[in-house]
């Protein structure tokens, strides 16, 4: 049932995408721990009745979380897409690879060294995940050359070091830090401010498109490094760019959502068994598909055990280690 | 937000807002900047009336001090008194729902930041919410904190007649306990890693109180953790446990814990599973306190 790769399918589809993805936000705005009509939703929006408590739900709490969510799933979903060709592994992922743990070490140390949970520690998180990416891609170089599993063995090893380390300076935390640090650490999407929104916006938009113009050499790379060669890519380019690309889209997001699992890891195989691994029509699919997925994934976190709220990390993990075994079960018989 | 170490940055930020918030309300009821407990600078109402409590400390205090109807909401861990259970929820202490908040129009929300999160109190203060931060590490500063609120509720009479009432009850016990030797205590926070309770908190201040010694009264910081061996070597002669659902083993399971089994305080059954008042910084410290002068010098009850 895959779609055939023309350029009208192309858009057919990104705009299915794109509306679903409005409906699905609409419906969030909708959600909540204060029931509000869509009728509520959208004056809050247009800000016609300000500062009533529907205005400020919407506006100030709902909003900005669902904006969050977007950016941040579209993050996710788009590195783990570029980083499963470019390794031709299906495990590959943004936390595989030690990124987020990189940027819970960050944010943890800044913590402890005295600053506050905010507004340093995103910065202190993408340190973090820029410091790891460049670790994990100097162990996995062989010839100067990527090398697909010594660069997730190097990932792998590197996360669980890290993991390490985060406990490590946990136990020397305060409970009071303690506490806010293991909400951050499970995902959290309630604590973001408009300065950071319009930050995030531009860095995430350009890192897509930069590997949407990557897409044609990821094609071929899934051949393998030799044949892409071949054909005139240059793989080390390809591969370096690549690489650095997905980690810096991944750090960005860590930094202001904390981690949240499963998504990078998911959403590109669910994408790639509805249009299959030609990256031109991957790439956007699996971006909104990831945004989809994380505005629902919160709006179950913030309603399901209302008025108390899960962190984010929770639900995307335990919906989606189920939904991976029904992949690997699916595609392994 | 309610942290006691603040930036120049912060204070900017703190200013304007509190600039913004003059502006916005003061033509409408009026309000005044107060210090709260934690040194914050806040601007509440001149008559705080609609109330949200952030922890089940404040809440109780609240309603001894009469101030029960005009909580709008509390947290879901809000046990006591009974009617506190009544009122709206706005979910858990570390994780209560903003827009509940919003929707039950608090002009005033009261946190602790021994109870709730940082991030709490940053959101509150972007929606323009005002924030008073309640904070006692000792008896004294419970005691402290009730006359604080009083004032700040407008509810003087009725604070400085529990704050008297209070003391009375603290100056009983002190007469009881004097000149006995004080019990060497160990309180268990937590058995698996043991945890205890450090120097500077209210809970090393009721056992001093009670006329006992807490064994962990050298540790730094406030949730500490003994390692066994080092409780094993200071041996106490009492053992509290705070009530708690989660609490695992039952005390009679102890006896057959290794290490644990060891120690003199177990083998004489001298241990005790007491109110959790005594891990609440509100008015019913006290009755915890009076609970283990009980314990540590039952022949004073009498």
């Amino acid at each position: 049932m895959r779609l055939p790769t023309t350029r009208r399918n192309a858009l057919i589809l990104t705009g299915a995408l794109a509306v679903g993805l409005l409906v699905v936000s609409l419906c969030a705005l909708a959600l909540g721990s204060v029931p509000l009509s869509l009728g509520d939703v959208w004056e809050g929006l247009r800000g016609s009745a300000k500062g009533t408590d529907q205005a400020v739900i919407v506006r100030e709490i709902r909003l900005p979380r669902i904006l969050l969510a977007i950016l941040v799933g579209a993050a996710l979903a788009t590195s783990g897409t570029a980083l499963q060709a470019l390794l031709r592994n299906p495990l590959a992922e943004p936390y595989v690879l030690g990124i987020s743990s990189g940027a819970a070490l960050g944010a943890i140390v800044a913590l402890w060294i005295g600053g506050r949970i905010a507004p340093a520690s995103p910065l202190a998180a993408f340190l973090g995940a820029l410091a790891t990416t460049t670790w994990v891609y100097f162990l996995g170089r062989r010839g100067g050359r990527l090398a697909s599993y010594t660069l997730v063995l190097a990932g792998v090893v590197t996360a669980s070091f890290l993991s390490a380390a985060i406990l490590f300076v946990l136990t020397m935390l305060s409970t009071r830090d303690v506490r806010g640090m293991a909400f951050w650490l499970m995902g959290d999407l309630s604590v973001v401010t408009e300065a950071q929104l319009r930050m995030l916006f531009p860095l995430v938009v350009l890192g897509f498109a930069a590997l949407y113009a990557f897409s044609k050499d990821l094609n071929v790379l899934l051949l393998g490094e030799e044949e892409a060669a071949h054909l005139g890519v240059n793989v080390t380019r390809v591969q370096t760019v690549v690489y650095l690309l997905a980690s810096l889209l991944t750090g960005i997001a860590v930094a202001l959502s904390g981690a949240i699992g499963y998504l990078g890891l998911l959403v590109p195989h669910l994408a790639r068994m509805i249009v299959g691994s030609d990256h031109r029509m991957l790439l956007p699919t699996a971006a909104l598909g990831g945004s989809i997925v994380l505005v629902l994934s919160d709006t179950v976190a913030r309603t399901v055990v209302a008025p108390n709220e899960l962190p984010v990390g929770a639900v995307t993990a335990v919906a989606g280690a189920p939904v991976f075994i029904y992949l690997l079960r699916r595609t392994a018989g | 937000m309610i942290g006691r170490k603040k930036s120049r940055k912060r204070h900017t930020a703190e200013w304007i807002s509190i600039v913004a918030l003059a502006l916005l309300a003061a033509p409408a009821q009026g309000g005044r900047v107060v210090t709260d407990q934690t040194g914050r600078r806040v601007m509440v109402p001149e008559h705080p009336s609609r109330l949200v409590s952030l922890a089940p400390s404040i809440t109780e205090t609240l309603f001894l001090l009469g101030a029960g109807d005009q909580v709008v909401g509390n947290t879901d861990y809000c046990e006591y008194p009974p009617e506190a259970q009544s009122k709206p929820h706005v979910g858990s202490i570390l994780s209560p729902s903003l827009e509940k908040i919003v929707a039950l129009r608090p002009d005033l929300v009261l946190g602790s930041p021994e109870a709730n999160r940082r991030e709490t109190a940053d959101r509150l203060e972007q929606l323009g919410i005002p924030l008073y931060g309640v904070t006692a590490r000792s008896v004294d500063e419970m005691l402290a904190s009730i006359a604080d609120l009083g004032r700040l509720l407008r509810r003087e009479a009725e604070a400085k007649r529990l704050v008297s009432e209070l003391k009375q009850r603290i100056d009983a016990v002190s007469r009881r306990v004097a000149h006995r030797p004080p019990p060497r205590v160990l309180f268990v926070v937590w058995y698996r890693p043991l945890t205890t309770a450090g120097a500077r908190t209210f809970v090393s201040d009721v056992i001093r109180r009670a006329g006992g010694k807490s064994i962990s009264e050298g540790l730094e910081g406030e949730w500490p953790k003994l390692g066994l061996e080092e409780a094993l070597r200071l041996d106490p002669d009492v053992i509290l446990f705070p009530r708690s659902e989660s609490f695992a083993p039952g005390l009679e399971e102890f006896r057959s814990l290794p290490g644990w089994r060891n120690l003199r305080a177990v083998k004489a059954r001298r241990m005790f599973v007491i109110s959790d008042a005594i891990i609440r910084s509100s008015p019913r410290l006290v009755d915890a306190l009076e609970e283990v002068a009980r314990i540590l010098h039952p022949e004073s009850a009498r």
